[in-house]
């Protein structure tokens, strides 16, 4: 097959990884809108609630709910009631995180709570790795024939398509979130400058305990869509997606969530699309060529406002 | 009454200490003007008084209510609004979210609300939609203004409303100012440049070195040779 024939294809697959991606980049840019500072733990929290779903299954199971797979799909409604469960437990743990570290390093420099973030980091993957061991585990291994569309020339499976919808939904909800209510728009005000939102009586710990919600539980969801689409889950699930998540953050533009959008979108699609011309083994050095590029030509990113 | 009281206010940052016990009172009604050299603390006392420093020693009274330690979110709902001198609007929003962050704190429709400020500053009621980020100086520091009188005040602290105008801006602004005050809310402004400030105000005082150095109404202040010679340039 020529390189141009499987381009379709290609596409296909990162726009499909580029959708986990951005749920992913979205909490890190909210997370550096609000707090200040990169969260180098977030793709760990993606493993997280990838595996509070995953220990939720059983005890869906022992409440009566079946777990036949919905329609053509892998996995049925007991672990989407699962994942939903697991992104409010995850929020929960990560809402404890804040209190017991991050709130005493309030005011301490960016520097200090990046490192923290990096120490989270390590506690957090090797206590996923300690409570359910280093070797992968699955959701459900339900074999799923892919979807040929021809027209377009390309294969893709209804898991496939199910996480590009949920992505949809999800981007839509927040923005949604974002532009209407009025915490969303607290958020964007406290990120757009946070001593003058003080002024008008917005509550800044409201607004963090929010971030980590919404960060948490899109985290939950893209560890969770990650386990669906690998087929399996490891406790480096996320790290392993963190620089394509960080190189996708500071491409569409750090702290704009809808940059966080694009820039996923963009890195998924460039990491699959790349490997039509060189190795597969280069596809993670593909996200380090975007990093740097965009940090040499253009450091606010796509959607980054001047200052 | 008096709208505000703030009595031999001690405050600063960690290791400094910038106001050394300065006391300041606006009655129900009156426009105040603060003046002084740059570094004589005045824009830390509008943040002392504003909730956004603790006051090491010292008292604040809003009306008959003692404020001294209570946080601006609570202070915001007493009646007391503040404009900041620099980074006073949220650029990335739009003028209409600007004023809706104004009310925050309010569980009420807020339609009336808009229309007020709309008549205080016409030129805004056609931009409603536009980002504040892309306006100009003096009507970033409309809707700066705007955003604090959504909450219906009874005191107005702006911290030097006119530093970056042009002149003609700047006498616009004193004239929306004035017609603030007109409504009956009570106005402390601070002014490093400060003659026309003076001019409006019923009352004055110099700040210099974290200290208060004179008060007296705003005509004397303006005709006194030595605050002339020492803080208004000659």
């Amino acid at each position: 097959m020529d390189v141009l024939s499987r381009i379709p294809q290609l596409l296909t697959y990162g726009l499909i990884s580029g959708c986990i991606l951005s749920l992913g980049g979205i909490g890190v840019s909210l997370t550096y809108s609000i707090l200040g500072f990169s969260n180098f733990a977030h793709g760990d929290f993606m493993a997280l609630g990838a595996y509070i779903a995953l220990a939720l299954l059983p005890a869906i199971a022992w409440l009566g709910i079946p777990a036949a797979s919905l329609g053509p799909l892998s996995f049925g409604w007991d672990w989407i009631l699962a994942v939903l469960l697991a992104a409010m437990l995850s929020s929960a743990c990560v809402v404890l995180l804040d209190r017991l570290l991050f709130r005493q390093l309030r005011s301490a420099h960016r520097i200090t709570l990046m490192i923290s973030t990096v120490g989270v980091a390590l506690a957090l993957r090797n206590l996923i790795q300690f409570i359910w061991g280093p070797q992968p585990q699955t959701y459900a291994s339900a074999i799923q024939k892919a979807i040929r569309i021809e027209r377009l020339g390309i294969r893709i499976k209804p898991d496939q398509i199910f996480i590009i919808l949920v992505a949809l939904t999800l981007a839509t909800a927040l923005h949604l979130f974002l532009r209407y209510t009025k915490i969303g728009k607290a958020m964007r005000a406290t990120s757009d400058n946070p001593s003058l939102a003080r002024v008008c009586g917005i509550k800044t710990e409201r607004v963090i305990l929010w971030t980590w919600i919404i960060g948490a539980s899109l985290a939950t969801v893209a560890g969770a869509l990650a386990g669906i689409e690998n087929k399996f889950i490891t406790p480096e699930l996320g790290w392993q997606m963190l620089l394509s998540i960080f190189a996708a953050v500071i491409l569409g533009g750090i702290g704009n969530p809808y940059g966080a959008i694009v820039g996923g979108l963009v890195v998924g699609i460039s990491e699959e699309v790349s490997t039509a011309f060189i190795s597969t083994g280069y596809k993670p050095a593909v996200a380090f060529v975007i990093l740097i590029l965009m940090l040499l030509i253009r450091p606010t990113g796509l959607l980054g406002r001047k200052s | 009454m008096s709208r505000l009281t703030a009595s031999g206010l001690v405050s600063g940052y960690e290791d400094m200490m910038i106001l050394h016990g300065v006391s300041v009172i606006v009655e129900d009604g009156e426009i105040v003007t603060i003046i002084g050299p740059n570094g004589a603390g005045k824009s830390t006392l509008m943040k002392t008084l504003f909730g956004l420093l603790p006051a090491i020693e010292g008292s604040i009274r809003f009306g008959d209510l003692d404020t001294t330690a209570l946080p601006p979110d609570r202070l915001v709902r007493l009646g007391f609004a503040y404009v900041p001198q620099v980074a006073n609007v949220f650029p990335s929003l739009t003028v209409r979210e600007n004023l809706e962050l104004g009310g925050f704190v309010l569980r009420e429709n807020l339609s009336r609300r808009f229309d007020r400020v709309f008549d205080l500053f016409p030129a805004l009621r056609t931009r409603k939609r536009t980002r504040v980020g892309n306006m100009s100086g003096g009507e970033r520091q409309m809707v700066a203004m705007g955003r604090a009188l959504m909450l219906d005040p009874r005191l107005l602290m702006l911290d030097e409303p006119t530093a970056a105008l042009a002149p003609n801006l700047a006498a616009e602004i004193f004239e929306q100012i004035m017609a603030i005050n007109e409504r009956g809310i009570s106005v402390l402004i601070v002014e490093q440049n400060a003659k026309e400030s003076l001019r409006l105000s019923d009352r004055g005082y110099v700040l210099a070195g974290g200290c208060n150095r004179f008060d007296g109404a705003g005509m004397e202040l303006l005709e006194n040779e030595d605050i002339g010679k020492l803080y208004l340039g000659g």
